[in-house]
């Protein structure tokens, strides 16, 4: 079961992502060259970027249950289902969710935490509400067209379940009774899409993005973070992953033997206009399935190349807000398609005239596909964790096959906004060093079930500090199955992102101005909106005076919403140090300094990055360093 | 002289069981939140500039947040269920406080810091029965208002008469007894640990008949607010009191320019107002339903109170940052609405 299962509910709104900016410049890490400017609004180069006051929060606003599936029917009034209409929204009782990157580095797995989930219809607050798995997004892709001045272009999509679900009253709705039925007890799949995201100050969209999205049954056998099935794959030049050759982006298929049924969700692979104006009309689309499979990546076929097994519905008006791009394809009646489906590769075809058709996007050669389930790890010294790799041939378990696994670096690096000079300058530090602060395997093989379990571990006391003024290391692992037919599209996001903690020792004398103010200068410096409005961590009188919430909030999970330091990169063993000090005798009036020895910063090569005009910040920036990092390496997928 | 109405005084002096108590409790409850927001919002409106001032109301404001979770301590000890989660338990701002307090015609409203707002609203609020003259004189109540001293006295009075056997020994479980300092929040079993913590809750607020400080150096909020509109510390003068010590520096340029009285309706819809608006007071709705679990059998929740009240300063802030584009300079303000679904946010 997963999201691509029956029945669904689909939703449509607004999302808040109020993200703090000044922290997407690693270098306004270094607290010796930290400027006040830094934490000024700025939609040009430097400054504190579009959003120096962030707090964090994420948060659904005004999504509606706007569609259903059950029973092969798509539901879009209350008529057919009470559910229609009803609202989606977060924890009524305690704090909103927090979007968060994993490091100024790897700003393109920005993570969800602490969110809650909740169906209400008014009469009750909650008719079921669970918690969000956290989980970062992936798919990121230009799909946006066009738009105001600073909007974020880039799209992308979230899959994760939903832990600890609890269901109370009645609605008298078929499909939540449904739902509930089919779905593992205290779980569901959820899976959207976030796009149209503003950052500029001056409009009300600023902070908003659109979000479509779907909730389904979930089985505690799935992967969470990702639906296994059938991979249509967008080819992808070498040197930009965000910009699918024919305007479609990759996808996801399920084939439902039982229902005679193809389900693809197209939510995340239909290119926008604008922030605000629905999907751009790219022709007649079909989804067909090749009657003999291709060796090679197609450009067109001819009429008797394929069965059709219908048209993508995406001009009709309101498809995407009651569908969240998901649609059911019957093939039952469709001659011979029942007889290849199992083993030929699906399709999406523009008609181009006469009897040829236009590849836009194919399955990925052979079937194969292999995708770790979460991507996303945070070690601490010594820790070893670890990946699920799920692979599979055309939807079904791909078992004894090798996965490789090996550093890649690609996707991360660089400042993570360019590389405007800063006066006085600092340093970019590189990422993956040492390389063996993290250890894995080369190979790992499928099992039963197509999957695999890769164990990652970080070394005994850590990578060091080899980012200087940076806590923490970066690793990037990339990974693939061993056999991979010749001149295969490969999803460039599809890579592991490793953040290493340094080791903090405990000192036996722990103090304000050896060990304690620098870490809360660095953070005062990146969050201005608490260190100016709630306790100035620069200042031990105010730490002193806001002793009870610091130790509250530092000793929170980092699964709660009010979790210290929000953006959740910080080691235990630092977190420990601050919790015992916050625990000892803090006398009043400031403690003398003492002479505390800086770190060092590795030098770095920095590429030179040509940044687009009004696409400088944030993700963009990020990207655009990315792709400037791949075009100068002639890295090839 | 701050005032409410003697029914309520009279109403407690006629109860002839705990039972008969409960609703006087709810109402101490929502009397000392009710001014909460009012206060929150003063000191939320100021710069850091003015981080002096704001600390002083901060002091304040955790006082009354101390007070609330007394009157439910005690409610909970003597077998009631404090309610918070219900749009009434929100005042109307601007509007009467809970029990008319302040007399016809006194209205609380939510505005940024102002000395005129302190002296002719905070200061009201807090005013003792018989202030300490310092500076001037103040007028004389009508006889059919009582005092919050009164009010609190006649619970006590009655707590008294009914004796310990009112007392539920098991209601310990349910008290909040953390954020506090020991000495003012502690766990209520009987008469007299439910009169003393009771007793706390008017000496904050209107000090003793004789001396308006608490402490050495720390006044009473009526004192307090005071000395912030003075611009000068309490200090002793000869035989009396006077606003003559250590200034306390106000920085008129660092307030937020916040319009008054604001409230979600008021927002145009798709608003980045609006939008804000909404979070503040889902944030705040989030508050009183997470105070609701705490007041009921579920202390450590206050945690989660703390967290989203920090939030909330957070969010508040942004807010008042937010312009509203009204050709006056204004920006938008928090709304203390209790609500359980958002409206429609357009771009």
């Amino acid at each position: 079961m997963s999201y691509l299962d029956s029945p669904r509910l689909h939703f449509s709104g607004f999302f808040q992502a109020d993200v703090s900016t000044i922290n997407n410049d690693v270098r306004y890490y270094d607290v010796a060259a930290f400027q006040p400017e830094y934490q000024t609004l700025s939609l040009g180069d430097g400054g504190g970027s579009w959003n120096p006051t962030g707090t964090g929060v994420f948060r659904f606003v005004n999504c509606q249950i706007t569609g259903a599936a059950l029973h092969g029917k798509t539901l879009y009034v209350q008529s057919q289902d009470p559910v229609i209409g009803m609202s989606l929204q977060n924890a009524d009782g305690r704090a909103p969710g927090k979007l968060v990157d994993l490091d100024p580095q790897q700003q393109a797995v920005s993570q969800i935490w602490g969110m809650q989930v909740r169906l209400t219809n008014g009469r009750f607050r909650a008719l079921f509400e669970g918690d969000y798995l956290h989980a970062a997004f992936i798919n990121l892709w230009q799909r946006q067209q066009s738009g105001v001045l600073a909007d974020q272009k880039l799209a992308a999509c979230y899959t994760s379940v939903l832990e600890n679900v609890q269901w109370n009253g009645d609605a008298d709705s078929p499909v939540l009774a449904a739902l509930a039925k089919a779905t593992e007890p205290g779980w569901l799949a959820i899976d959207f899409n976030v796009f149209g995201y503003g950052r500029d100050p001056t409009i009300p969209r600023y902070t908003l993005g659109h979000i479509v999205g779907t909730i389904a049954p979930y089985h505690r056998t799935e992967p969470r973070h990702f639906a296994v099935g059938r991979q249509i794959a967008a080819p992808l030049p070498a040197d930009n992953p965000t910009a699918p050759a024919h305007g479609v982006y990759s996808f996801t298929c399920k084939v439902d033997r039982a229902r005679q049924v193809v389900t693809a969700d197209f939510g995340n692979s239909l290119p926008i206009i604008d922030a605000n104006r629905g999907l751009v009309d790219i022709g007649t689309l079909l989804l067909g399935v090749l009657k003999q499979n291709p060796t090679a990546l197609l450009t067109s076929v001819t009429l008797n190349d394929f069965i059709n097994l219908g048209q993508v519905l995406y001009r009709q008006t309101g498809w995407y807000q009651q569908t969240a791009g998901i649609q059911e394809f019957p093939y039952g009646s469709s001659d011979g398609a029942a007889a290849i489906l199992d083993d030929h590769a699906l399709v999406v075809l523009r008609p181009h005239g006469g009897d040829t058709f236009d590849v836009l996007v194919q399955e990925t050669l052979g079937g194969v596909y292999v995708r770790a389930d979460d991507y996303v790890l945070r070690l601490e010294p010594g820790e070893t964790g670890g990946v699920d790799f799920h692979a599979s041939c055309y939807g079904q378990p791909l078992v004894g096959a090798a996965i490789s696994v090996a550093a890649n670096n690609d996707m991360i690096g660089g400042s993570g906004a360019g590389n405007n000079p800063l006066d006085p300058p600092v340093v970019v530090p590189d990422v993956g060093i040492p390389t063996d602060g993290v250890r894995y395997a080369a190979t790992v093989t499928t099992g039963a079930g197509g999957t695999a379990h890769l164990a990652i571990a970080s070394r005994p006391g850590g990578p060091g500090w080899p980012r200087g003024y940076i806590e923490g290391q970066l690793y990037g692992i990339g990974y693939q199955l061993a056999e991979l037919p010749a001149g295969s599209s490969v999803n460039a996001w599809n890579f592991l992102s490793v953040l290493a903690y340094s080791q903090t020792d405990m000192p036996s004398d722990i103090t304000w101005h050896g060990e304690i103010q620098p870490i809360f200068e660095q953070f005062g410096n990146l969050y201005p909106i608490m260190s100016k409005h709630l306790v100035d961590l620069s200042k031990y009188e105010s730490v002193v005076e806001h002793r009870a919430i610091l130790k509250l909030a530092f000793g929170l999970p980092r699964t709660d919403p009010n979790h210290m330091p929000v953006t959740r990169d910080m080691a235990s063993s630092m977190r420990d140090m601050i919790l015992k000090w916050l625990d000892g005798p803090m006398p009043r009036g400031t403690p003398a300094p003492r002479v505390a020895v800086p770190p060092t910063a590795v030098a770095a090569p920095s590429p030179a990055v040509q940044l687009e005009p009004n696409q400088t910040q944030g993700k963009s920036a990020f990207l655009l360093e990315t792709q400037a990092r791949l075009a100068q390496r002639g890295r090839k997928p | 002289m701050i005032k409410l109405q003697r029914a309520f005084v009279t109403g407690v002096q006629r109860a002839e069981s705990r039972e008969d108590l409960y609703p006087y409790l709810q109402n101490a409850i929502e009397l000392e939140h009710a001014t909460i927001p009012p206060y929150l919002t003063a000191m939320f409106s100021l710069k850091p500039s003015n981080a002096g001032i704001a600390r002083l109301i901060g002091t304040i404001v955790r006082q009354e947040m101390l007070h609330m979770t007394i009157a439910a301590n005690v409610l909970n000890a003597i077998g009631g269920h404090p309610q918070t989660n219900k749009p009434e338990f929100i005042p109307k701002y601007p509007g009467p406080l809970p029990m008319s307090i302040g007399g016809t015609g006194f209205e609380v409203g939510i505005a940024a810091f102002s000395k005129p707002l302190l002296e002719t609203v905070f200061m009201k609020i807090e005013e003792p029965e018989h202030p300490i003259p310092v500076k001037r004189a103040l007028a004389a109540a009508p006889d059919q208002y009582a005092t919050i001293g009164e009010f609190y006295e006649a619970i006590m009075a009655k707590i008294r008469a009914l004796g310990d056997r009112i007392f539920v020994p098991a209601a310990v479980e349910r008290q909040v007894l953390t954020w506090f300092p020991r000495d003012q929040l502690y766990p209520i079993t009987n008469v007299e640990t439910a009169c003393s913590s009771l007793e706390i809750i008017v000496l904050q607020g209107e000090g003793t008949n004789t001396d308006p400080m608490l402490h050495p150096g720390d006044p009473a909020h009526y004192y307090k607010f005071g000395e912030i509109v003075a611009g000068r510390r309490i200090v002793k003068r000869g035989t009396g009191w006077a606003y003559a010590g250590e200034p306390i520096p106000y920085d008129e340029g660092g307030v937020y320019p916040m319009k008054a009285n604001p409230t979600l309706a008021g927002f145009p819809r798709g608003s980045q107002a609006r939008t804000r608006a909404e979070q503040f007071a889902y944030n705040y709705t989030s508050l009183l339903n997470a105070l609701q679990r705490a007041f009921n059998g579920e202390p450590a929740h206050i945690d989660v109170v703390i967290g989203l009240m920090y939030d909330l300063k957070v969010m508040a802030v942004a807010l008042m940052s937010t312009p509203l584009w009204d050709g006056n300079g204004m920006n938008a303000g928090p709304c203390y609405e209790y609500v359980t679904a958002l409206s429609a946010a357009e771009s």
